[in-house]
């Protein structure tokens, strides 16, 4: 691999059937990730679990596309001078990125959650003939509770 | 194990490798990365830090034109692949039949793409005003634009000389809008503003423009009949299943069954939601663009085993537009 002239007299490495295999993995790989969509997945598999697998299966197939198609496998030792420090820009710029999600609520004013929006609750008889008093009572719900049933 | 032998004879390696425009598309590349790391780091940001964000049916997102795309992008992928392999064997037509199909793929995605964009834009779902429609809670301001934009379309309707019963009839509807709807709402917060009864009507007066997916229950099977014609008895007519949007089928609202009305509409976090699915699919969908210019300037070159290296720098531009959207889909779809 790290034998620069090992490229030019290994021809073989992109072969048909190699790219069709990738190509069946990868479309296997985002059927997965569109199950998560389903009502039958969402009531077995809790929402954060989706989410792991959603990202497991978008950096396999990143991996893929990366390593076959992009031709990385194959390619000498420069792949790692350009790709890592990349990658290693990237990785901080999300880790850096973290605390901003992780500790959101940390300091959330009580100003900020009474203007938040809310959510229309849900009514209860048929849509149409309006009955004011239903639905002013799940303000502050979290969203992952309210996702349509599809 | 000891280099005696070999003396003299040093084996300089002058630079990387690869030719120079293959090491300068991977520079470029390697920025492109971190580009889009920032704008998919924004979001995540921006979208688990918000307290409300729209579910994809409230903005009439359909995740199966996600799924399709995603398809569409792999497929083009392992096509310049095989144009790629066809060019290294010096197969210059078959390489330029794999690069036209892998123009058409992505014409294609931008089609797809210009389909969801209108179904957003039909809906008053716009980044920015003035455009822009959507307001993030139904309060006094939602209900002052509600009236301001029926007085301007019933000023309009009446400035017309001789109308036609059209007109008349959509007069009729924007009186009904407001006599039934935002009046009772506005009366009701003037007289009693510490009671529930305002913000309530101000509920029902968003919930009846602009019905959310997520509140209501997709009523799937019960099909009433709401394309028999726009002039309705009552512009209350509520629940009834479109199916304008593909595979989903949406709770149609006010703004639905009267497409001229285009009232504000009220989407909780929608316009950061906006924001971020325009900015992000828009960044992606201008470097689709610039692959297919690309692809046609590819198109008009011979694709032989001399140009195999303009290929492959395509090439690599494109797989990565395709690695992009691999991480958009879910996150924009799916999440």
């Amino acid at each position: 691999m790290s034998d620069p002239t090992h490229d030019d007299h290994d021809e073989s490495h992109g072969s048909i059937r190699l790219y069709l295999g990738v190509f069946l993995a990868l479309c296997v790989l985002t059927t997965l990730s569109f199950l998560t969509y389903f009502p039958w997945w969402r009531g077995a598999v809790s929402t954060e679990m989706s989410r792991l697998v959603m990202m497991a299966v978008s950096c396999t197939k990143a991996m893929l596309v990366i390593i076959f198609f992009m031709h990385l496998k194959w390619e000498a030792n420069w792949k790692w001078v350009l790709t890592v420090p990349a990658s290693i820009i990237s990785a901080l710029l999300i880790f850096a990125l973290i605390p901003d999600v992780g500790l959101r609520m940390r300091n959330a004013s009580y100003q900020r959650m009474i203007h938040a929006a809310e959510r229309p609750a849900a009514e209860e008889k048929e849509p149409g003939n309006g009955h004011p008093g239903a639905g002013h009572h799940e303000e502050t719900q979290d969203r992952e509770t309210v996702r349509p049933a599809a | 194990m000891s280099d005696q032998g070999h003396g003299p004879n040093f084996d300089y390696q002058p630079a990387l490798p690869i030719s120079r425009g293959k090491t300068f598309m991977w520079l470029f590349l390697s920025t492109e990365i971190m580009f889009f790391a920032a704008l998919i780091g924004t979001y995540i940001v921006l979208r688990f830090g918000a307290i409300s964000w729209p579910s994809t049916h409230d903005v009439h997102l359909a995740e199966i034109y996600g799924a399709v795309n995603t398809f569409v992008l792999i497929c083009s992928s392992v096509t310049i692949v095989l144009a790629l392999e066809a060019a290294k064997k010096n197969h210059a037509s078959s390489a330029k039949g794999w690069m036209f199909l892998t123009l058409i793929l992505g014409t294609v995605f931008l089609g797809i793409k210009m389909v969801e964009y209108g179904a957003k834009f039909s809906h008053g779902i716009y980044p920015q005003h003035p455009h822009s429609g959507i307001y993030e809670k139904p309060d006094v301001y939602y209900a002052q634009a509600v009236r301001l934009r029926l007085n301007e379309l019933k000023a309009d309707l009446q400035g017309v000389g001789d109308r036609t019963p059209e007109q008349d009839q959509q007069i009729a509807v924007i009186d009904e809008i407001t006599l039934k709807l935002l009046t009772p709402a506005e009366e009701q917060l003037r007289d009693h503003p510490d009671a529930p009864l305002g913000r309530q009507l101000l509920w029902k007066l968003a919930d009846k423009i602009y019905p959310l997916a997520s509140v209501h229950e997709h009523p799937i099977g019960k099909n009433e009949s709401d394309h028999t014609g726009h002039v309705s008895a009552s512009p209350f007519k509520l629940a009834s299943t479109g199916s304008e949007n593909g595979a989903e089928a949406h709770v149609s609202g006010l703004n639905d069954q009267h497409h001229w009305l285009k009232l504000p509409i009220m989407i909780p976090g929608g316009n950061m939601w906006a924001s971020t699915y325009f900015l992000l699919t828009g960044f992606h969908a201008l470097h689709v663009v610039i692959g297919l210019i690309a692809f046609g300037i590819l198109l008009m070159m011979t694709l032989n085993k001399a140009n195999a290296g303009v290929i492959e720098n395509v090439g690599l531009y494109w797989h990565f537009v395709d690695l992009v959207w691999i991480f958009l889909f879910p996150l924009l779809y799916l999440f």
